[in-house]
């Protein structure tokens, strides 16, 4: 494969020509993206006579349109009114929805744009010249490897678990052991499902996500008149063009931090079955660890923000180098892509290069070009997405509750789903009353079920050595820094502490 | 439910859907009732057990597309996933009414296997399979990379050491043609169930595990090399040539593992009750294996065509007894629970 930079150029110029169709795409993936249960996946199911109609080439720009916007959209309704569209953007709330409760929505929806943005633009660039090589590391990250990654994430509930303890280390273990119910990855013995089926292939993710976070969400809400502060309020009816600019420039100023947090994303991308959640939860623990300021995480910090928006963007153009290059789809609506495709006789694989390279570099062109569209199209709609906060809480709650209870129910159709999240919603609501963390419990039913498969496939590879976590190379070094990341912060926070102590007496000698 | 209703006719429809509203609902009541006996009188429904957008969803629209010519209705496919198609037959069989106009499209040896594992809430003879749709083989397969050429190094590497093996999941024909294989030529392997072909393929690729068992036309890929079939016959010997029969090759005396097997299934009361209707289904169903449409939708898929095998429900009745023996015959190794 090599890089024919002309080619790259025809294929900008082109691409930016299908504008027609990466625009109507965008809009419908932003929409798909913020409400939940929907998907970029699911979309381009519905939607498939129609792009059966096109040309391939249309019909690949137009999916990866809307792809790439979905993940966007996702982040939208997260910050706004604390409902993450996937789980991808489960992350995104922790630090965007308190920016919006202290009225400064229309800051965090430019910031998540500006990071989803340039995140993706970024790693986009990267995965077309780098193809070949990054596609390497998919060779590399196996069960053993992944373990370790997954507990990058799972080690967030720690971090949360610092404020409290013992609140925090309950959470999290309930959130694992929910992840837990459903039939065991090699013997397919069911495990806590209360003989429900529905359970049987683990707890849905859309259905716990929209209960935990957005039913409980809408139940705390209906007991003031606002979502907003008062603060918030006297903020939110003051903005106007400044407060999006401003949003622009605040996320700008960490170009850095959206570029490391979003090859994170694509890094985690590539790897077959690992996904926008798991990246977007490790972007955002290790953004935390080498904060400054650790502290502010979860009161509507910047950082926390742009980390899991941009890994979460990260992502997409990883997913897309793994089916590309070795022909097996790193995510769900790759692989979907990837059955399109095949409907128009496009077979997506290492082959397309050599047979179609215009469709094979297209897909990356086409996801560069919808991200520089993207930018210009959403970012004059932060101002009037944020009017939405302002909504009394009398019209807000029944409007969250019957959304996300359709988005419960769309991913599978299952009556039972709604149940699920309202039964979630009670959980979450009870849990924000009595001071456990929400996202705790998301964490550990996100994260959990994705660290027993890789466990229990890593056992099974060693015939039962549970020593196999440590026989990688790869392996340690990330369990070294899996150490270092968890016991540095807390020396560094030591050190602050010791430094803030001994310069207290200081000031009063003063 | 999807409508799996063509675009062209759609388009049609939009177009002239203004023009002829009027005039048709007038039109179509005195025809309605003069056809009021006839079977089909609505879309016959299809529950699918599996996602929708995966092979058997692909598999369907090229079938129902052109049956529906023939039956002179729509088919709307309902898609119920999970617990690797329980739901789906649960679903079917404690939703779905016995009139004939509910039919379950699902993959018989995966699905077969299940009932072996745990049995259903639902009789077992009380759902039968009556046409067969394509047969596609078990087969042993291989990341080109692999230091593995053909079937005999990985047997010879077998009996050195335990070689991981890369499959859907351990009650799968596939698996059960790697078990097979193991026990006739004496080498180790160690069934890894990686969830799904994609992560099939993916684990093989990584080089995750040595090698990988799945449906031959889910391996039809450049950077794979498939090295077994558990046929009579290989389908494809221009896309599959370092593939050999393991029948052959090994002397194991089985009939062909058929790892990919989508049937349609009908409850047994509906065919008691309207055996009338059954027979239409039939008759019609067997006129699509023969037209050209099929072929051009199946190629248009871009699956082989030669995996397209018509079965009738005495065939599918033969397979899914074999798939089900030779299930008890490893259930241990598949439940993990010693035999009693």
């Amino acid at each position: 494969m090599e890089i024919d930079w002309g080619l790259f150029g025809e294929l900008f110029a082109r691409t930016f020509s299908f504008w027609w169709v990466i625009l109507p795409a965008i809009l419908l993936g932003l929409i798909v993206g913020a409400i939940p249960g929907f998907s970029a996946a699911n979309t381009i199911i519905i939607l498939l006579p129609m792009t059966l109609a096109m040309e391939p080439e249309i019909g690949l720009i137009f999916m990866v349109a809307l792809y790439a916007s979905s993940r966007m959209g996702a982040g939208i309704p997260a910050i706004l009114v604390n409902i993450p569209g996937t789980a991808g953007a489960a992350a995104t709330p922790l630090d965007g929805y308190p920016m919006t409760k202290q009225g400064r929505a229309q800051q965090a929806l430019a910031i998540s744009f500006v990071a989803s943005v340039f995140g993706g633009l970024l790693t986009t660039l990267i995965a077309l010249v780098a193809m070949p090589w990054l596609s390497q590391v998919a060779y590399h990250l196996h069960s053993v490897e992944m373990i370790v990654i997954m507990l990058f994430g799972i080690s967030l509930i720690a971090t949360i678990a610092a404020k409290d303890t013992l609140k925090g280390l309950i959470a999290g273990f309930f959130g694992l052991m929910i992840g837990y119910i459903g039939a065991d990855v090699v013997y397919e013995t069911p495990r806590g499902t209360f003989g429900f089926l529905e359970l049987y292939d683990k707890v849905p993710l859309i259905p716990a996500l929209v209960g935990l976070f957005a039913v409980s969400e809408a139940f705390a809400v209906i007991e003031g008149e606002s979502i907003l502060t008062k603060r918030g309020m006297a903020a939110m009816q003051k903005a106007g063009w400044k407060e999006t600019w401003e949003g622009v420039t605040m996320a700008m100023s960490r170009w850095w931090h959206i570029i490391w947090t979003s090859i994170i994303g694509l890094v985690i991308g590539i790897v077959p079955g690992a996904g926008a959640a798991i990246a977007s939860f490790v972007a955002y623990q290790q953004s935390k660890t080498f904060s400054k300021t650790p502290e502010l995480y979860g009161t509507g910090h910047l950082d926390g923000l742009v980390a899991p928006e941009s890994a979460n963007n990260g992502v997409t153009s990883g997913t897309l180098i793994p089916l590309l290059v070795i022909g097996v789809p790193g995510g769900a609506t790759a692989a979907i892509m990837a059955v399109v495709l095949q409907y128009h006789g496009v077979t997506v694989g290492p082959d397309l290069f050599e047979n179609q390279p215009e469709l094979a570099f297209g897909a990356f062109t086409a996801m560069a070009v919808t991200y520089a569209i993207m930018i210009l199209t959403v970012l004059p709609l932060a101002r009037y997405m944020s009017k939405i906060t302002v909504v009394s809480t009398t019209y807000m709650a029944p409007i969250i509750i019957s959304f996300t209870l359709v988005g419960a129910f769309v991913p599978r159709a299952y009556v039972f789903d709604m149940y699920l999240a309202l039964a979630f919603g009670v959980i979450g609501y009870v849990a924000r009353k009595t001071g456990y963390h929400v996202a705790a419990i998301l964490i550990g039913v996100i994260l959990g079920p994705l660290l027993e498969n890789y466990f229990l496939r890593a056992l099974r590879i060693s015939e039962g050595d549970v020593l196999v976590i440590f026989s990688s190379g790869i392996g340690n070094i990330l369990w070294i820094l899996l150490i270092i990341s968890l016991f540095v912060p807390m020396y560094l926070d030591k050190r602050r502490q010791r430094q803030r102590e001994q310069a207290l007496p200081t000031t009063t000698d003063c | 439910m999807t409508d799996y209703e063509n675009d062209v006719s759609r388009r049609l429809f939009l177009k002239g859907a203004g023009a002829t509203a009027g005039a048709g609902a007038l039109s179509m009541l005195p025809i309605q009732m003069a056809f009021a006996a006839a079977f089909p009188e609505q879309n016959i429904q299809v529950f699918v057990p599996t996602r929708a957008g995966g092979g058997a969803d692909r598999n369907l629209r090229a079938f129902t597309g052109v049956w529906k010519k023939y039956v002179k209705q729509n088919f709307e496919a309902g898609f119920y996933p999970g617990a690797a198609g329980r739901v789906g037959y649960e679903t079917y069989m404690g939703k779905a009414k016995a009139d004939c106009y509910n039919l379950i499209f699902g993959n018989m040896g995966p699905e077969v296997l299940n009932w072996v594992v745990k049995k259903p809430t639902f009789p077992l003879d009380s759902y039968f399979y009556f046409a067969q749709v394509d047969a596609d083989p078990a087969c042993v397969f291989v990341s080109s990379k692999s230091k593995f050429k053909h079937i005999d190094d990985i047997i010879a590497e077998g009996k050195k050491r335990t070689l991981t093996v890369g499959t859907s999941r351990l009650a799968h024909p596939a698996s059960l043609g790697a078990l097979v294989l193991a026990q006739k030529t004496g080498a180790r392997f160690n069934l890894i169930p990686l969830s799904g072909g994609r992560n099939t393929r993916g684990g093989v690729t990584t080089g995750e595990v040595d090698f990988g068992v799945l449906p031959a036309s889910s391996v039809l890929r450049k950077k794979i090399k498939v090295l077994a079939l558990f046929d009579d016959k290989n389908p494809l010997p221009k896309r599959m040539p370092d593939a050999v029969l393991t029948n052959d090759h090994f002397k194991l005396g089985l009939p062909p593992l058929i790892a990919g097997a989508r049937a349609f299934g009908i409850k047994k009361e509906a065919v008691e009750k309207y055996p009338e209707r059954f027979k239409v289904l039939t008759d019609t169903l067997q006129k699509v294996y023969t037209d050209p449409a099929y072929k051009k939708a199946v190629v248009k898929t871009k699956a082989p065509w030669e995996f397209i095998k018509y079965g009738n429900a005495e065939d599918c009745a033969k397979y899914v007894k074999y798939v089900t023996d030779l299930g008890q015959d490893y259930r241990s190794l598949l439940t993990g629970k010693k035999k009693t």
